[in-house]
């Protein structure tokens, strides 16, 4: 009797222990999730009962995984699927991050999402800062090609834009950044969840 | 090498386990348990049994399977999966592309498997 009290007690630790892994799914998901593989534990547990009497929770747990590591599975199939249907550049470039350490073509598009990005917040800045610097705040072209931004000393060369550069510098650095996330969005949809995983390598026990 | 060997194995159980789990439900409803001793008697595919679920929740939010809660005799209620109609028709067209796929590295590794030289 007292065994099984301490084995339900395992099982529950184990259980809070995923319900942490899960915070940020949603609650009914995560209360499914959780009926679930209550379920199959105790089902697997009863089974083993009868054949063998050297702790079969211990068994089932183990066989079942680490909470860390099935919680990492459901976290970045949500992560991937909210990603493909959100337009937050934040979440967009966390998906984006763990794909770029997983593959190369990841990492290409995290460097490309990351130049897009780069090049509007850059925009918008001069935009914002020329009002406070007209002098040194623009668009110039001269010899050694174009060169936008801030400068001390001024660069040599004759400025393009000159208080066109807000409007502009706010268009496109606003279209810069919404086009990126666009691209990034739809170059997620054709990842493999599996290369979005937090899991590297599979432990000892795991997939 | 022992290494290099594990994670190429744990890459491809991954990359496999949505076929195989469309495959288990072919000839009719399952539910989780069932899959995974399906899964464990017929394949390599499971390690961790965990794993699994996860898998089951992706295929499910993606609408090629459905699951369906029932009370059982083991006083714990289970999901039944079963393929939808979307999911009937990704799995064949899955086992189409996974034959032809094996069947053309099968032919590649021949050689290496009868020890010939190239």
């Amino acid at each position: 009797m007292i065994e099984t009290r301490q084995s339900d007690e395992q099982v529950e630790i184990y259980l809070a222990k995923l319900r942490e892994q899960l915070g940020g799914l949603p609650a009914d998901d995560v209360e499914e999730i959780l009926r679930e593989l209550r379920g199959h534990i105790a089902e697997r547990v009863a089974q083993s009962d009868s054949k063998r009497n050297a702790a079969p929770v211990d068994a089932v747990l183990r066989q079942l995984g680490t909470p860390e590591q099935i919680g990492s599975l459901y976290r970045a199939d949500a992560l991937a699927a909210h990603a493909r249907a959100s337009f937050s550049p934040s979440l967009i470039i966390q998906a984006t991050i763990r794909w770029a350490t997983r593959t190369a073509v990841g990492f290409l598009a995290f460097l490309a999402g990351m130049v897009g990005y780069a090049l509007g917040v850059a925009l918008i800045v001069c935009a914002i800062l020329k009002p406070f610097f007209p002098a040194d705040v623009g668009l110039w072209i001269s010899r050694h090609g174009m060169v936008l931004g801030a400068e001390l000393p001024r660069p040599h060369g004759h400025e393009l834009l000159g208080w066109w550069i807000i409007p502009y510098g706010l268009g496109f650095g606003l279209a810069f950044i919404l086009g990126t996330t666009v691209l990034l969005r739809w170059l997620l949809r054709f990842v493999p969840r599996a290369a979005l995983s937090i899991l590297t390598r599979a432990p000892q026990t795991g997939v | 090498m022992a290494e290099a060997l594990d994670n190429w194995e744990a890459q491809i159980r991954k990359g496999w386990l949505d076929v195989a789990i469309l495959a288990t439900l072919w000839q009719g409803r399952l539910y989780g348990l069932e899959i995974i001793r399906e899964l464990e008697t017929r394949s390599d595919l499971v390690v961790a049994e965990g794993t699994v679920y996860p898998v089951l929740t992706r295929l499910r939010k993606d609408g090629l399977i459905e699951g369906k809660w029932e009370e059982s005799e083991s006083g714990h209620p289970r999901r039944y999966y079963k393929l939808t109609s979307a999911g009937r028709n990704r799995a064949q067209s899955l086992a189409r592309h996974s034959h032809e796929f094996l069947s053309k590295i099968d032919a590649l590794i021949q050689p290496l498997l009868k020890g010939q030289a190239s």
